[in-house]
């Protein structure tokens, strides 16, 4: 018998149904005032000029433009270590004790940045639902830059103080009545039971500056790929700073919320075993990216799995990880499935999958890349003026490919999108 | 009744062959030439009520499909046939487009061409089925146009089991499972046994094979590039991604792309690297003193550039076969194409 408790994490779940700004920040029976002043004061940063905030809620004819990232406002409770570890916090090993989850409120950065790419996201409309923000309450910090201060400062401080601002507001949260308490256990690490063990591959961008992510607080571009136990992520131990590919993005918000984590938990015990995380940086040279992906395979074969889930994050040079990975897993008797959105042309008659694996043949789709998506006019819209890569005003109707709809073809497997052949 | 206009070129119309080519599109009521035996086959469910022609030469000129439109319109169809085309490139690539336009005015539409036809490539999202190589096998590729055509009018899905030979195309749509959850769904079918197991079919691309060798110091070298180099500014508006055009500029005279005049706006990487020296894309020195020393004959005195970062393959494609003529035509023997 072991003395210590199980390990595990509680997550304490509290539901954001109205937002206000408010003379105070507080959180009282699902309403979340916040203090525009305080919260303002929060993301200061010597990088960091004038900082707004407002709310942008689903159900509004509301747009947010140029889309950097997104955090789910949480916090640990007492004794719980610390919540962001390795950006607010010592970068101690997390995904234990309880964390409060204030539910249904985003905090979104939205703004310019070198190498950001134009990401879009209607809060009504057919486009709503086509992201995470789409049915959420947003708090939206817009920002300029101090003078003087250098981008990669700027790009520092905005996440950072985004971390800073989420904790912040869960904070508010921490003596609340909890709307839902649940048990996380840890993974199934030793096998024993006889289900299948399976395990979420987790790839994720490495392309330097803007478009890097951060594990433990640290670029992750010249790790090797790392076994984790999922309620890591529950704490906010990866962080996004990749700004490019605004529909293939893995914003932080879903690292939080890992779609493939949530699924493969949701069968635990029934159909399968849940075995672990692996996440894998995606370099850019071919010989990495071939031994990044022998590597990971070596490791779920050491997790003893059975099979596993690929996902990815950005375009057509991701494709290839997955591609090889796939592969690498398959060869080593480990059966992969991979998410890919497809990039088929507008007309959806292009191959669909850049680069394919050989081995591996099961691919889950979240859409197509290229397909243009019609957005109506709006009443405001709020991270920009205009939306750059059409050169329109924010506010007007919009003809976007599917590819600027802010996770609209989550290649962790958020968004409900698929492909279908027509008539 | 299904309501179907038939088009045809101008030597099944009976109006002439290469010298009538130029003819502009006309019209007739029923079914006319091949549209004959067509119309026995399909009827008396559905009905070829007129019939559209034009020459093939006039068909590739700006506006003629609209124009063919514009009569296929007038007749009220609720389908539109083209074909078949056999192996004949520009009538192909007129059933391509006038079946593409119909299509895109919300007409069903399907065309027949032999599986070689460049405008298998054109027809996008409509359903092209098989014919024979020539007119000699018009007897069973018109039945076959006609059975297609049958389960066409009926909304069936049309697959390679009709002689489809262009992949039908793959469309986006909400469905109640989140992709993750999808994802576990498969893997538990793999684990199950189901090997077959995906909502992505998988696809080999065509290898290409390499050109033979050519010796350097006999050719004439051009340097093109889909890395995003264009004169700062980007005058032209290259696309930073998913490009649908390429672009033509001429080299400096000195041999050498100075920093400042030329930038990349690529997309899908870094291009501080790029813009400090642009020769990190285009390699304008080292062709420079290659051709200096007479290891190649010349330099050709234009690049050519596009974008490529999410480029559609059917795009590739047509910037490769259009780079291609381009260059025979300015004689030009080797390239040197950078990748980024």
């Amino acid at each position: 018998m072991r003395d210590d408790p199980p390990p595990g994490l509680t997550r304490i779940v509290h539901r954001v149904d109205t937002v206000a700004l408010g003379d105070e920040t507080q959180y009282d029976a699902g309403v979340l005032t916040v203090s525009a002043s305080e919260a303002e004061t929060v993301m200061t940063d010597p990088a960091l000029g004038e900082v707004r905030v407002s709310w942008v809620s689903a159900g509004e004819p509301a747009r947010i433009v140029k889309i950097l990232d997104a955090v789910e406002p949480r916090a640990k409770g007492l004794g719980g270590g610390g919540i962001f570890p390795g950006i607010l916090g010592p970068a101690k090993p997390q995904g234990h004790g309880e964390t409060h989850v204030l539910q249904g409120a985003v905090v979104v950065a939205a703004g310019f940045l070198p190498r950001a790419q134009e990401a879009v996201a209607d809060l009504s409309g057919p486009a709503a639902a086509l992201s995470p923000l789409g049915s959420a309450h947003n708090l939206v910090v817009e920002f300029s830059p101090a003078p003087g201060a250098s981008w990669e400062a700027v790009e520092a401080a905005l996440r950072r103080g985004l971390c800073r601002l989420a904790a912040w507001l869960a904070s508010a949260a921490l003596d609340a009545p909890p709307d839902a308490v649940e048990a996380l256990p840890g993974p199934a690490w030793q096998a024993g039971d006889g289900l299948p063990r399976v395990g979420a591959v987790t790839n994720i961008q490495t392309q330097g500056s803007y478009k890097d992510t951060f594990v433990y607080g640290q670029s992750f571009g010249l790790s090797l790929p790392t076994l984790m136990d999922p309620n890591e992520l529950e704490d906010g131990a990866v962080t996004s700073g990749q700004y490019g590919h605004p529909a293939l993005k893995n914003p932080t918000f879903l690292y939080q919320n890992h779609p493939v984590v949530a699924a493969l938990r949701d069968r635990d015990g029934r159909d399968l075993r849940f075995a672990g995380l692996v996440v894998c940086p995606e370099p850019v040279e071919q010989g990495r990216k071939e031994l990044i992906s022998e590597h990971a395979a070596r490791l779920c074969a050491a997790a003893g799995l059975d099979a596993a889930v690929v996902t990815k994050e950005g375009g057509g040079n991701a494709d290839a990880d997955m591609a090889l990975k796939m592969d690498a897993l398959e060869a080593l008797g480990i059966p992969a499935v991979g998410l890919f959105a497809e990039m088929a042309g507008a007309d959806g008659t292009g191959p669909p999958v850049v680069v394919a694996p050989t081995r591996a043949t099961a691919m889950a789709s979240t859409g197509n890349y290229d397909q243009v998506v019609s957005l109506p006019a709006v009443g405001r819209a709020v991270g920009g003026h205009r939306v750059d890569l059409v050169d329109r005003p924010a506010t007007a109707p919009l003809e976007l490919p599917t590819a600027a709809l802010y996770c609209a073809l989550s290649p962790l497997g958020w968004g409900r999108l698929t492909c279908q052949e027509t008539v | 009744m299904t309501r179907i206009v038939h088009y045809i070129n101008q030597f099944f119309a009976g109006v002439g062959a290469e010298d009538a080519a130029s003819i502009p599109p006309a019209c007739a009521a029923g079914p006319v030439g091949p549209g004959r035996r067509l119309a026995a086959l399909l009827s008396p469910e559905h009905e070829i009520v007129a019939t559209v022609w034009c020459g093939d030469d006039h068909a590739t000129t700006p506006g003629a499909v609209d124009e063919i439109l514009d009569l296929i319109r007038a007749a009220q169809p609720d389908l539109v046939l083209a074909g078949p085309a056999f192996t004949s490139g520009r009538y192909g690539l007129a059933c391509a487009r006038v079946t593409v336009a119909a299509g895109d005015a919300g007409i069903l539409a399907l065309a027949a061409m032999h599986e070689d036809n460049p405008g298998v490539d054109e027809a996008g999202a409509i359903p092209v089925v098989a014919s024979g190589p020539s007119a000699r096998h018009m007897g069973p590729s018109l039945e076959r146009l006609a059975a297609a055509a049958r389960k066409l009018a009926s909304r069936e899905p049309l697959t390679g089991e009709d002689g489809r030979i262009n992949r039908p195309a793959r469309r986006a749509v909400l469905v109640d499972r989140a992709g993750a959850e999808r994802a576990v769904d498969l893997v538990l079918a793999r684990l199950g046994g189901d090997q077959a197991a995906t909502e992505i079919p998988l696809l080999r691309f065509q290898p290409v094979s390499p050109a033979a060798p050519v010796d350097p110091a006999a050719a004439a070298v051009a340097l093109l590039t889909e890395g995003g180099l264009v004169p700062d500014g980007n005058p032209d508006r290259l696309e930073s991604a998913r490009a649908t055009r390429w672009l033509r500029y001429p080299l400096p005279t000195g041999g050498e792309l100075a920093a400042g005049d030329y930038c990349s706006i690529h997309g899908g990487f870094s291009t501080v690297w790029a813009n400090e020296d642009p020769h990190r894309i285009l390699p304008l020195d080292v062709a420079t003193d290659l051709e200096r020393e007479g290891a190649v004959a010349r330099l050709h005195p234009e690049y050519l550039v596009t974008t490529g970062n999410g480029t559609s393959v059917g795009n590739a494609r047509r910037f490769g076969v259009e780079w291609a003529a381009e260059l025979r035509r300015a004689g030009i023997q080797a390239v040197i194409l950078t990748s980024t």
